[in-house]
C-alpha cells in the first residue's frame, strides 16, 4: 500500500513533467518540466529502496546518482541558455528555427 | 524529555535574542515599531512578504533544535544532523531572496539579488568546514561530533574551521561585511519598503538567527555542552554567548567591500582555503 | 503490516508534491513557479525522511533549495515579467503535451497497479547513513569517482559555455535586452548611448 501510493505519486510527477517539458515555450520553464520528471524518478527510487529490496545500499546510491544527474542537467542547461541568448537573443523555443525544415 | 528540550530551545532563543539585540550598536525602537502602520508597495507578493520573517524565525528554531543541549540529548536527533543545518542555510538564502522580491520594488530586489549572488558561494566553505569537523567523529550526527571532542576541541585541531565559519555566520545573519541584503548603501535593501510589525519581526529574526548559528558553531568547534564543573546546558549557553559577542564585534569592526570584490575574495581565497582545510583534516583523521 | 498513520501522511505529502508540481505551470509569476517546484521537492524530501532515508531526504531539500534559488535568479534575468503583473501562459502544442503527459501517467500507473513488486521493507533500526557511506567508498567507488569527474566536467563546461571571452570575440557583443512587447524594440539603452538617469544594472559581480 505504501509502495503503491509512492509509486503512483512518482508516476504523476513524471506525467506532469512530461507535459511541462513538451508544452512550455520558455527555456527555463521547460527545464522545470525536466526537473519534475527527475523528481518523480527520485521518489520512485526511494520508494523501491525502502519497501521492495530491503534497504540494499545500492538503492541509496541510485538516488544519489539521480541527484547528481539533476545537478549536471541544470548546470549545463542554464549555461546553454545563457550562450544561446547571447548569440541569438532567444529566450523562447520559438525563436530557434535554424533546424526547421 | 522532549517537552523539556522544546522548552530549552525556546528559552534559549528568547534569551539569546534579547542578548543579541543588546549587542547591536544602535537598537531600533522595537516596541514603537510594532505599532507603526504598514507601508504598501504596488502589487507585492502578499504571502511571501508577510511570511518571510516567520520563516526566517522558524529556520532559526530548526537550526537550534539540532544542537545537543547535553551530551547525547538533542531535540532533533538525526544521523544526518549536519545536513539538516546545511538545508537550513540553503533555505535562509531562499527566505532572504523572497523577502526582497516580494515587495516588487527596486531596492529590495537589488538587495535580494546581491545577497543570493554572495550567499550561495558562502555556503560552500560552510559545508566543507562542517564536513571536516564530522571526519574525526566518523558521523554526520551532531551528538557524535560533540562526543568526538572529549579529548580536544575542534577549534584546536582544525584551526581554520572557526574563522571560516564566522564568515558564514556573518552572511547568514546579514551582519557587517556580509550585509549585502540589508545594507545601508541601498537604503536597507530588503527591508527598505517595510514598516511596522514585519520590520520589527525581521530584525528579531536576524537576532534569533545569530543565536542559532553561534550555538551550532559552539557545538561543532568548541565542544558544545562539554566542560568540567557546570552542567551541560550552562556550558553551551556560555560558549554561544561568547561566539555571539565575537560575531557582533566582527560585524561592527570589519568593513564591507563592494560586491564584486567580495565575490572575488570568496571564490579565489576562501573556497580554496576551505579545500585545504578539508584536505588537512582528512589526512589528520586517517 | 504497513502503519495507517504513516500511509495517511505519505498520501498527504505525495498529494502535496503532485499539486505543487501542477501549480508550477499554472502560476502567473516565474519566481513563484520555481519556488512552487521547490515545495514539491521539499515534499519528496519529507517522504524520504518518512521512508527511513534521512540523508537522501535532507540532501534533496538542501540541493533543491539551492537549485531553485539559481533558477529564480535566471527567471528574473531572462523574463520581462518575473514579478507576475500580467497573466502568463506561453505554451505550444498544448493538446499533444496533455495527451503525452496523461499517457505517461496512465501507462506507468497501469504498470504499478498490475504488477506485484516484492515487499521487503528496510529494517527500522538499520544504520542506513553509515551503510551508504561504506557503499559509496567501498564496492561502488568507481561509480562515485566517475560521478565526481562528471561533475567536474560539468563545471568546466558550464564556465566555458557562458564565459565572457567567447571563442569568436566577446560573448555579449550582440546581446540586448528583450523587448517590452513581443518582437518589439529592445528595452533599455542601446550600446553607444550615454547612460541616462533611471537605469540600474543587476551585476552578479562580474569584473
Amino acid at each position: 500500500m505504501t509502495l503503491t501510493i509512492v509509486l503512483l505519486g512518482a508516476a504523476a510527477l513524471i506525467g506532469l513533467g512530461l507535459y511541462g517539458a513538451l508544452s512550455q515555450q520558455s527555456f527555463v520553464m521547460l527545464m522545470m518540466g525536466l526537473e519534475l520528471m527527475l523528481n518523480g524518478a527520485l521518489l520512485a527510487t526511494i520508494g523501491f529502496w525502502s519497501r521492495a529490496i530491503g534497504g540494499m545500499p545500492e538503492g541509496q546510491l541510485l538516488a544519489i546518482i539521480v541527484m547528481a544527474v539533476m545537478a549536471v542537467e541544470m548546470a549545463i542547461g542554464f549555461a546553454l541558455i545563457v550562450a544561446v541568448y547571447r548569440k541569438r537573443q532567444a529566450d523562447m523555443t520559438e525563436s530557434l528555427g535554424t533546424l526547421k525544415h | 524529555m522532549t517537552g523539556l528540550l522544546v522548552l530549552a530551545v525556546l528559552a534559549t532563543l528568547l534569551a539569546g535574542t534579547c542578548f543579541a539585540v543588546l549587542l547591536d550598536r544602535a537598537q531600533p525602537a522595537l516596541v514603537a515599531e510594532f505599532f507603526r502602520s504598514r507601508v504598501e508597495t504596488e502589487a507585492p507578493d502578499r504571502l511571501n512578504r508577510d511570511l518571510a520573517p516567520a520563516w526566517y524565525l522558524a529556520l532559526a528554531a530548526i537550526g537550534l533544535s539540532v544542537v545537543p543541549f547535553a551530551p547525547g540529548l538533542a531535540l532533533i536527533d538525526s544521523p544526518a544532523g549536519i545536513v539538516i543545518w546545511g538545508s537550513c542555510e540553503a533555505l535562509i538564502v531562499v527566505t532572504v531572496f523572497l523577502h526582497g522580491w516580494a515587495p516588487n520594488a527596486p531596492f529590495p530586489l537589488i538587495g535580494a539579488y546581491r545577497y543570493a549572488a554572495l550567499a550561495l558561494p558562502v555556503m560552500l566553505p560552510s559545508m566543507f568546514v562542517l564536513i571536516a569537523a564530522a571526519l574525526p567523529a566518523q558521523s554526520l550526527s551532531l551528538i557524535a561530533i560533540v562526543d568526538s571532542q572529549r579529548e580536544i576541541w575542534n577549534v584546536i585541531r582544525q584551526p581554520l574551521g572557526l574563522p571560516l565559519f564566522l564568515v558564514v555566520a556573518l552572511a547568514l545573519t546579514l551582519r557587517g561585511p556580509m550585509d549585502y541584503a540589508d545594507g545601508a548603501d541601498i537604503a536597507t535593501g530588503t527591508s527598505a519598503e517595510e514598516s511596522g510589525a514585519a520590520r520589527a519581526t525581521w530584525y528579531l529574526a536576524r537576532a534569533a538567527m545569530l543565536v542559532s548559528v553561534s550555538a551550532l558553531a559552539a557545538t561543532v568547534f568548541l565542544g558544545g555542552p562539554l566542560g568540567p564543573l557546570l552542567p551541560g546546558p550552562v556550558w553551551l549557553w556560555l560558549k554561544t554567548a561568547a561566539l555571539m559577542a565575537l560575531t557582533a564585534w566582527l560585524g561592527h569592526h570589519v568593513a564591507r567591500p563592494p560586491p564584486g570584490r567580495m565575490l572575488t575574495l570568496l571564490w579565489i581565497a576562501l573556497l580554496p582555503l576551505s579545500f585545504l582545510h578539508l584536505a588537512i583534516s582528512g589526512v589528520l583523521a586517517l | 503490516m504497513t502503519d495507517p498513520v504513516t500511509d495517511l501522511v505519505l498520501l498527504l505529502l505525495t498529494g502535496f508534491a503532485v499539486w505543487t508540481g501542477w501549480r508550477v505551470f499554472r502560476v502567473d509569476s516565474m519566481v513563484r513557479a520555481s519556488f512552487s517546484l521547490m515545495l514539491s521537492f521539499i515534499a519528496v524530501g519529507a517522504i524520504g525522511l518518512l521512508l527511513s532515508a534521512p540523508y537522501i531526504g535532507i540532501a534533496t531539500v538542501f540541493m533543491m533549495a539551492v537549485e531553485m534559488m539559481v533558477m529564480a535568479i535566471f527567471m528574473v534575468m531572462f523574463m520581462m515579467n518575473p514579478a507576475g503583473l500580467n497573466p502568463m501562459m506561453m505554451v505550444h502544442q498544448h493538446g499533444v503535451s496533455i495527451a503525452a503527459g496523461l499517457a505517461a501517467f496512465l501507462g506507468l500507473g497501469a504498470a504499478i497497479l498490475l504488477s506485484a513488486p516484492p515487499s521487503d521493507p528496510v529494517p527500522p533500526q538499520a544504520p542506513v547513513v553509515a551503510q551508504l557511506g561504506h557503499e559509496l567508498l567501498g564496492p561502488s567507488m568507481l561509480i562515485f569517482e566517475t560521478a565526481g569527474v562528471t561533475l567536474l566536467a560539468t563545471m568546466v563546461g558550464a564556465v566555458i559555455l557562458s564565459s565572457r571571452q567567447g571563442r569568436h570575440g566577446a560573448a555579449d557583443e550582440g546581446s540586448r535586452p528583450p523587448g517590452l512587447t513581443a518582437g518589439g524594440a529592445p528595452a533599455g539603452r542601446t550600446p553607444g548611448e550615454e547612460g541616462g538617469p533611471g537605469h540600474h544594472h543587476h551585476h552578479g559581480g562580474h569584473g
